[in-house]
Parts: C-alpha cells; sequence; structure tokens
C-alpha cells in the first residue's frame, strides 16, 4: 500500500514538473506457453515501464517506476527499479539513490558483474535490465583523462531473488528424506554500517585496449544452508548469508577487426554446498570464475563465442558442485530489411553435464518503436544449470512500444 | 643546329611546366581529405530513409567530432527512433595508414560502454543508404585515383575522379565522384557494386560556409537497384567552439549529451 502511495505520489509530482520532464519507456504485452505442459500458459504479462528523466544544471533525477500486471494471478506489482540523483562536477559525479550498477566485458555471464543481485524468479529468461535488482548506493566515478576510478558503498545489503516455491522455476536444493527444521535467526544482514558492501574498480578505454581492475568486499547474494542433523532425526536447517571478497579484472581488445574480451574473478572462502554433515554440510573454498570470448563480423553476420570456466580450489569430494565447471555461449545474430528485422540465435552450452539453454528470436519493427518478437526457450539435457529445467520448454511472443 | 637546340629547350621548358600544373586524381582527392573543416564541429543530423513507396522513417542524432591532429574522434547521440534513445556510439580514426578505427557503443538497457568491431564498415548505419564506411574519411592511400574528364555541374566546373579500390574484398568495385574546383568540396559521387554496375548515387543538395569552412549541410544517397533514398540534414552547426577533449570519453557515452 505504502509502495502504491509513493508512486501515485511520484506521478502527480511528475505531471507537475511535466514541462521539464522527459518521459520514455516502453509498454508490452508477453505472451508464454510451455510446450511439454499441453501448452500451459507460463507467462501473461502486461507491462509498463516507464523512465522519467529531470535534469537541471549539474543535478539529474531519474526514475524508473515498473507496472507489471500478472494475468495469470490476477496481480499487479509496483516497482522502483531505479530512482537516483546524479551530480555532476568538472572531474567527479556521485549517484545516490537506487540504481543497477553493472561491470565487466561478459556477456550473459556474470563474474565481476556482482554489484546490482540478480531476481531469478524466471531463471535467466528476461531482459537482463530486468534481471538485476536494482540497490541502494552511493556511487562515486573520478574521472582523469580515458581512465575512471570508481567507488560504490551500498549501506544496505540487498539479496537475489529466488524462484518462489511453486514456481517452475523452483529447485528444491534439500532434497533428504529426513524432516526438515528451518531457522531463521542468522538470515538476515543487519542494517548497519559494519554491514554494508564496498566496491572499488579501475577502468581505462583507450585505442590498444579497454580494461577493468576491481576489488568488493561484498556478501554472497545467495544464503548458505548450515545443516545439523538433531538427535529426534530431524535436519536442522540455519540459512545465513557470508561475507564474500573477492578481486577481478577484465579486458576488450580489437585484433584483425574482431574483439577479444576476457573476465576473470577470484572469490575468497566462497560457501559451497557438501554433503558431508561433520562439516554442516558447507564447505568454504576460494572459487575462480573467469571467461575468454570473441566477437566478429562474418559477412554482416554478428558471431560471438564465449568460453566459461568456474574452479574450486582446494576441492574436496562430498562438495556438490564440480571442481571444474566448464560453460560455452554461442551467439549469432543478423539484420535484414534496413534492420527491420533481427535474426538471433543464442545459446548456453554446459560441458560438464551436456545441457544447454538455447534461444532462438525473430524481432521484427513494424514500425519506428514497436516491435513483434517470436521467440522460444528451449531446455536441453537431464541436469546441470540447463537440464533440470527440461520440462520448461518455451514459446512466447512480445509485443512492444517504445515512446 | 644552335636553332634545333633553342627549340628543343623551350619545349622541355614547356613540357616541364605542364608537367608541374597538371593534377593528378590523387592529388584531387586528396585535397578534398585535407580540405579544412575546423577543428572541432558539432550539429544535428537528421536521415529520413525513403522507401519505393515514399514511406519515410527518420532518425535523429546529435553529434560532436574533434580533430587531435593524428586522430579524429567522433561522439554520436542517438535522439530518435524512441527504442534507440539514449544509445551512444564513438569512433576514433586514424590518419595512420591501415589503422583501423576503435569504436564503442553504449546500449542503455545493457548500462556499459561495448567495444565492437570496426570491421563491419560494409554495413549499412541504422539501416539507411549510407554504409559505416560511406561516412568515413576514406584515405586517399586506400584507392588509385585518375581524372576521367572534366564537367560543369550546376554550374560548377568540376573534376571527375574515378577511384578503384587497391583492396579486393571491397563492397565497391569503383566510385566516380565530382569535385568542384577549387573548392575541393565533393558534387556528386557514384558507387558501383562489384558487379560493375551503379549501385548508389550520392548527390550533395546544399552546402554552406560556416567560419569560412564549406560545409555539406544536405546530401542525399540513392540506392537506385533497389530505389531506396536517405537524405542526411545537418542543422544547427557550431565549428571551433572548443569542445573539451572530455567529450570524447566512456563518462559522456553514459552520461549522454
Amino acid at each position: 500500500m505504502k509502495r502504491t502511495v509513493l508512486i501515485i505520489m511520484l506521478l502527480v509530482f511528475a505531471f507537475m514538473l511535466d514541462a521539464q520532464i522527459i518521459h520514455r519507456g516502453f509498454v508490452r504485452t508477453y505472451l508464454g506457453t510451455l510446450t511439454e505442459q499441453d501448452g500451459e500458459y507460463s507467462v501473461l504479462q502486461n507491462t509498463f515501464d516507464w523512465k522519467l528523466d529531470y535534469g537541471k544544471g549539474d543535478v539529474a533525477l531519474f526514475v524508473n517506476p515498473v507496472f507489471d500486471y500478472n494475468a495469470l494471478n490476477n496481480n499487479l506489482d509496483i516497482s522502483l527499479r531505479q530512482a537516483y540523483m546524479d551530480i555532476y562536477f568538472d572531474n567527479f559525479d556521485l549517484r545516490i539513490g537506487k540504481q543497477q550498477i553493472i561491470w565487466g566485458k561478459a556477456d550473459g555471464v556474470f563474474i565481476t558483474d556482482i554489484i546490482s543481485p540478480r531476481d531469478l524468479s524466471e531463471f535467466i529468461l528476461p531482459d537482463f535490465e530486468e534481471i538485476r535488482i536494482g540497490i541502494n548506493a552511493v556511487k562515486f566515478d573520478y574521472y582523469l583523462g580515458n581512465s575512471t576510478f570508481e567507488a560504490v558503498w551500498i549501506p544496505t545489503f540487498q539479496p537475489a531473488v529466488a524462484p518462489r516455491k511453486g514456481s517452475i522455476w523452483y529447485i528444491n536444493m534439500l532434497d533428504f528424506m529426513m524432516p526438515i527444521v528451518y531457522d531463521y535467526h542468522n538470515y538476515d544482514v543487519g542494517n548497519k554500517l559494519s554491514e554494508s558492501e564496498i566496491a572499488l574498480k579501475y577502468s581505462y578505454l583507450g585505442s590498444a585496449i579497454d580494461f577493468e581492475l576491481m576489488a568488493a568486499y561484498m556478501w554472497d547474494d545467495n544464503p548458505a544452508m548450515h545443516i545439523f542433523p538433531q538427535p529426534d532425526t530431524t535436519l536442522l536447517i540455519k540459512t545465513e548469508y557470508h561475507r564474500l571478497p573477492l578481486a577481478g579484472a577484465s579486458f576488450s581488445k580489437a585484433v584483425e577487426g574482431a574483439i577479444v574480451r576476457g573476465e576473470g574473478a577470484y572469490y575468497f572462502e566462497k560457501r559451497f554446498a557438501a554433503d558431508d554433515f561433520t562439516v554442516n554440510g558447507i564447505r568454504e573454498k576460494d572459487y575462480a570464475h573467469y571467461l575468454i570470448g570473441y566477437d566478429h563480423n562474418w559477412f554482416g553476420v554478428n558471431v560471438s563465442f564465449q568460453f566459461i570456466q568456474e574452479y574450486i580450489l582446494d576441492y574436496e569430494n562430498d562438495i556438490r558442485n564440480d571442481e571444474f565447471s566448464n560453460t560455452m555461449t554461442f551467439l549469432v545474430m543478423e539484420d535484414f530489411l534496413r534492420e527491420t528485422l533481427r535474426l538471433e540465435f543464442f545459446t548456453y552450452y554446459g560441458i560438464n553435464n551436456k545441457d544447454a539453454l538455447l534461444r532462438p528470436k525473430i524481432t521484427y519493427d513494424f514500425t519506428d518503436g514497436f516491435e513483434v518478437q517470436l521467440g522460444a526457450n528451449i531446455f536441453i539435457g537431464e541436469e546441470g544449470n540447463f537440464g533440470q529445467y527440461n520440462e520448461n520448454d518455451m514459446i512466447y511472443l512480445k509485443l512492444k512500444l517504445s515512446f | 643546329m644552335r636553332k634545333f637546340i633553342v627549340i628543343l629547350m623551350v619545349v622541355l621548358i614547356m613540357t616541364a611546366t605542364l608537367t608541374a600544373e597538371e593534377i593528378t586524381g590523387l592529388q584531387i582527392i586528396e585535397s578534398v581529405y585535407n580540405r579544412p573543416t575546423g577543428q572541432d564541429q558539432e550539429g544535428d543530423l537528421t536521415m529520413t530513409l525513403i522507401n519505393s513507396r515514399g514511406d519515410e522513417r527518420v532518425r535523429e542524432i546529435k553529434q560532436f567530432l574533434k580533430d587531435f591532429g593524428d586522430m579524429e574522434k567522433k561522439i554520436m547521440f542517438f535522439l530518435s527512433p524512441a527504442d534507440v534513445r539514449n544509445t551512444s556510439f564513438m569512433n576514433w580514426s586514424y590518419d595512420e595508414v591501415g589503422k583501423d578505427d576503435d569504436q564503442w557503443i553504449y546500449l542503455p538497457a545493457l548500462k556499459k560502454v561495448k567495444r565492437i568491431s570496426s570491421d563491419s564498415k560494409s554495413d549499412y548505419f541504422m539501416g539507411s543508404d549510407f554504409t559505416y564506411d560511406d561516412l568515413g574519411d576514406r584515405h586517399p592511400s586506400s584507392d588509385s585515383h585518375i581524372i576521367l574528364r572534366e564537367e560543369t555541374v550546376d554550374g560548377e566546373d568540376c573534376y571527375v575522379v574515378e577511384s578503384i579500390p587497391k583492396e579486393e574484398e571491397y563492397m565497391y568495385s569503383r566510385t566516380i565522384t565530382w569535385i568542384v574546383k577549387d573548392k575541393w568540396i565533393g558534387k556528386k559521387k557514384e558507387f558501383y557494386d562489384e558487379d560493375d554496375d551503379l549501385l548508389k548515387t550520392l548527390t550533395v543538395k546544399e552546402v554552406e560556409k560556416i567560419k569560412n569552412y564549406l560545409i555539406i549541410t544536405y546530401s542525399e544517397m540513392h540506392n537506385v537497384q533497389k530505389d531506396h533514398k536517405t537524405t542526411m540534414i545537418l542543422k544547427n552547426i557550431a565549428i571551433d567552439t572548443g569542445i573539451s577533449d572530455n567529450k570524447f570519453t566512456e563518462r559522456m557515452m553514459k552520461r549522454g549529451m
């Protein structure tokens, strides 16, 4: 209710200042149906994504309310994806408020891009702008030539959003025979200065190369499940978020007309689920996550490959994740009819489990700003990140009017 | 004998003088390439795409460019259509022969500046009839140039120069350019496809003198094979206003104009 009142106040404010505010955004109808489930609708959603810009001198305001109407459960969800203020100085900028912060050079893979947590309630299928959750933060950027020093302070922790129980994307990670009792006493991270997150980045953009160096003292966006077997044969599970320090780098460079990209991060003492109850089902291990990518345009067709590897150092056999997890992505995209028709095919392929997510789509602009998109999400395999959703193959239609 | 030597000397001197005055195709194209257009420039660019039925699609761009001596930097902010608003594109091109341009694009939905391949110069810019290469300054040494003839177009004396690319795989087999004498500005240009058929014609419709620089403010590219046209109009031009070097940075790509 409070949120609705806030949004209404915002609208009134917007209309009061109408002459000076720039409105943009889109209206979208999105219909998705599961091909393996007799055509059951998985998505029937209408979205009004409204972006308002206001600027005066060296101060600017940006507000992005989003109205999502879900026709399957007759629910209207109103949210503020972003709402922040920019203050511009000669050599530095400040951005204060709820904001999405994107780092790194990878496409569709999150390695150093860990500042904004993800909303995975529909797995990774929504557009990335909709997956990333805006965080309350203060961002400071200092510019020196082609270099940028960025510091981010996040006073309150915002976790990732997991699929809700009952959703087709929900995966039960705790498949035990014994009855489970949950303890949420340590679940919440306190709203205090000592619990805040800090991230630093140096980036350079130049003729020879673009690169970023980063370090961050974060919380792991996903909680660890500490398992305590009880004398009465139940399992007590304490869910708890843990600190996750990390350091990483990324680069992008033109080589013979192509673009070579790389990104890597080293995470210190990340918690992994394990089978050994003597360590309460959790092992702390350093972890490396890295990628190499290649983009090229062959005869007007954009092609992109990425190879991604995750490595758990000092590995122990009871850890549920593999010591090495290898994934590849492949993108091919071409525009036709003067960029009014676009064919795109994006694939994730999990090498360890031989599973994949295939995402073909075709987009046609009927007029400038009005597009129709027809696509599919096809899951292949029996297990792994993608194979576990083998029953969730989907075709969808999106109509989108931008203004 | 003495008379013969005198005549020979006169002929030699006349020949030498004539050769010195005779301009080559390369010199003409170099003069066009080197024609001063100011240290920096900004303007509002409107591209109108017109298909064979006369339907129009409009693209509006705010652009800034600056000469840094051995390189030129350009940044474009897309204003319309609505679905590309706040996208920006930056290009750094170099005088050094053979050095590829550096290009970046900022897509507001992705919220990051992405380096893109400059190897797609034959791609059409925003669905228009101009390729990325048509919009850039092609280095004179990339082609072999010969003067075909001299002609008068709209009352202006022009050199007609044929340019044949040295690169075998180039998208055009040759181009023919009408260049106004002494002004060193193109009046018209024909582009021939790989079968040597006429593909496109570029017509310069308006040229304005701004701060003593000749600037093309209205041009039209006509794809004669598909009967599709793109007009390009440049307005609100400001030259040598001292655009800051900082305009051509990642910061500005993200922030916008």
